[in-house]
């Protein structure tokens, strides 16, 4: 037999022999570990959950029109297409025209109201959206001065910027409460406002993105260098704040992070000293039959490491259940899980444990094998 | 006496201001079967310790296979130890999670290669041969006490040194226990033995007879 194949078997036969034991230490690193890696992903995760609670605040990005005029549709399509589909929360494309209703000057807003809804989610609606081309949500100063509700039907008329008279009768579907300059808007969707006023460009688009506030950078960058008709802008306001908090949440999390591994830390060099405070006769047994104190410290670090390994593991899963279910309760929102995490949390658990190992162990080898002939 | 594997010359061991060997001088020849007694306080564990190399002389000289292992280093000491020595204890002292043929194999794996079938051998030799893969929890004490015997000889060590070798066992267990001294000593072992038991120093070859730290008699058989 192989001598690496004895230290193996030794090593494994004190663990799993001595299950009882070995078990308390296996979850004194569990623990440890599954609070570790836990943090760790809530840490990484952060960025992407309050980027999606951030949403909730409205456009992060606008794309106006460089020098004058007017958005083409061809060209806010193309912009559009350059946001991945999967961090886009809501594009909303806009064309304001100046409207009166009963001699009261108003603006009407020509939208798609499916990306409204999405790019203003904070909008309170009494009633509902509009589903019909003749049906338009008005904002509640509007609702205040023409003295209208849901359901009510009225005429606006105007006169487009080429000079040309429009006039149109609509129902209202809902009233729009946003505390905002929105709620003297009047806003239906695209092709109502197209059918009355007739073809028009688009004077403002309002994107929702979830994205770190670099990656917004480089969207808007590369949105300008591919539609050169829009410039593309972040809202400082929203962008701004998300990353103050996003980066002082981090921080806090950071924090905790470090103090729990110094918990983990001296949980595990606790454990462990007593592991090894009563295996004390066991290693003057191994000197007074020849072993020598470096070959007892291999022995006791290999168990430790196997111990860091095996609850480097077990933390590794329970990290994720932990962090799923704070994910669950706190954001309401699945969390995403990091495979690299695993191996990770192994790694930091033996480094924890070998580390909370060494000192104990280096103490151990002072014993005297003489205690093994007093038998004490 | 060219044939000596173990000399001590006027060995003391003082601790503090009590001395626990005074002046003591032995000479164990190669094959002989040597007992130790004396009362609690004698300088018996003291006398094991310095011949098992587990502790060293204040003064005095210990000559053991040639070689002055008084001035040697701890490490040292224990490589002399792995290498010449097998020590068979009172209270066993086996490993409670390796199993009987495991405990020899580890005596093996510190002195040089594991080899299980050596170490089945050696079980064999003592009758254990069908209780190898058994833990010390599921062995009688004269079970654990043989597998100590058999972790002792498993590296051919020049000198088997026992401490109350029957000393938690019963009068059956004593039996076999000394038959199988018997066999070792006839195989041309040279043992050492520290017993209370007159029963057990009444084999052995020479009797020394330790008081208050010195020799106080001995008795040849």
């Amino acid at each position: 037999m192989k001598r690496q194949t004895m230290y193996l078997r030794m090593i494994t036969s004190s663990l799993v022999r001595r299950r009882s034991r070995m078990i308390v230490a296996l979850l004194a690193v569990a623990i440890g570990a599954t609070i570790l890696s836990g943090l760790v992903t809530i840490y990484y995760d952060i960025p992407r959950q309050m980027g999606q609670e951030f949403r909730s605040y409205g456009a992060n990005m606008i794309l106006t029109p460089s020098g004058g005029g007017r958005i083409t549709p061809e060209d806010a399509a193309r912009a559009a297409a350059l946001i991945p589909p999967e961090n886009a929360v809501g594009i909303a494309p806009y064309r304001y025209e100046n409207i009166k209703i009963n001699e009261q000057p108003f603006i009407a807003a020509g939208t798609e109201l499916e990306g409204a809804r999405g790019a203003s989610p904070y909008w309170f609606v009494s009633g509902r959206w509009p589903e019909e081309t003749g049906e338009a949500l008005i904002g509640q100063e509007v609702a205040d001065i023409i003295g209208i509700g849901p359901g009510g039907v009225f005429t606006l008329s105007g006169i487009t910027a080429d000079g040309d008279g429009f006039k149109g009768e609509f129902t209202v579907s809902g009233v729009v409460q946003t505390g905002g300059a929105e709620e003297a808007f009047v806003f239906m969707s695209l092709e109502a406002l197209g059918d009355i006023a007739g073809g028009g460009g688009l004077d403002v688009v309002e994107c929702s993105v979830s994205a770190p506030q670099t990656e917004l950078e480089e969207l808007a960058e590369r949105i300008g260098a591919g539609t050169p008709g829009v410039t593309a802008r972040l809202v400082r306001r929203v962008t701004q704040s998300e990353v103050t908090v996003l980066s002082k949440l981090q921080a806090l999390v950071y924090l905790v992070t470090a103090v729990v591994l110094m918990l983990t830390m001296i949980c595990v060099a606790t454990t462990m000293m007593a592991v090894v405070a009563e295996r004390r006769r066991e290693i003057g047994l191994k000197k007074a039959l020849g072993a020598p104190n470096g070959e007892i410290i291999r022995e006791f670090l290999g168990e430790g490491l196997l111990l860091g390994g095996l609850g480097g593991l077990l933390g590794a899963i329970l990290g994720f259940v932990f962090a799923h279910t704070v994910s669950i309760n706190v954001f309401g929102r699945p969390i995403l899980f990091k495979p690299l995490l695993v191996p990770v949390t192994m790694l930091v658990s033996i480094a924890v444990t070998g580390l909370s190992c060494l000192l104990p162990v280096r103490r151990a080898t002072d014993v005297d094998p003489a205690i093994v002939l007093r038998g004490e | 006496m060219g044939n000596n594997i173990l000399e001590l010359r006027e060995i003391s061991k003082i601790y503090g201001s009590v001395g626990a060997l005074r002046d003591v001088s032995l000479t164990v020849s190669q094959g002989e079967w040597i007992a130790i007694m004396g009362p609690s306080g004698s300088g018996k564990t003291t006398m094991m310790n310095i011949i098992g190399c587990m502790d060293k002389p204040t003064s005095g000289a210990v000559i053991l296979d040639g070689m002055d292992i008084s001035r040697e280093s701890q490490k040292g000491l224990t490589n002399i130890r792995r290498d010449k020595i097998g020590l068979i204890f009172q209270q066993f002292h086996l490993i409670n999670y390796l199993t009987a043929l495991e405990n020899v194999m580890v005596a093996q794996y510190y002195h040089s290669m594991p080899d299980e079938g050596e170490a089945l051998r050696a079980l064999q030799r003592v009758g254990l041969g069908e209780r190898a893969r058994h833990l010390p929890s599921q062995l009688s004490g004269g079970e654990q006490q043989r597998v100590c015997i058999a972790r002792a000889l498993i590296n051919y060590p020049r000198l088997i040194l026992a401490d109350e070798p029957t000393g938690n066992l019963d009068e059956t267990n004593e039996g076999i226990v000394l038959d199988i001294f018997r066999q070792l000593h006839g195989e041309g072992s040279t043992i050492i033995v520290v017993t209370h038991d007159p029963e057990v120093a009444e084999d052995a070859q020479r009797t020394i007879v330790l008081e208050h730290g010195r020799v106080a008699r001995v008795t040849h058989s």
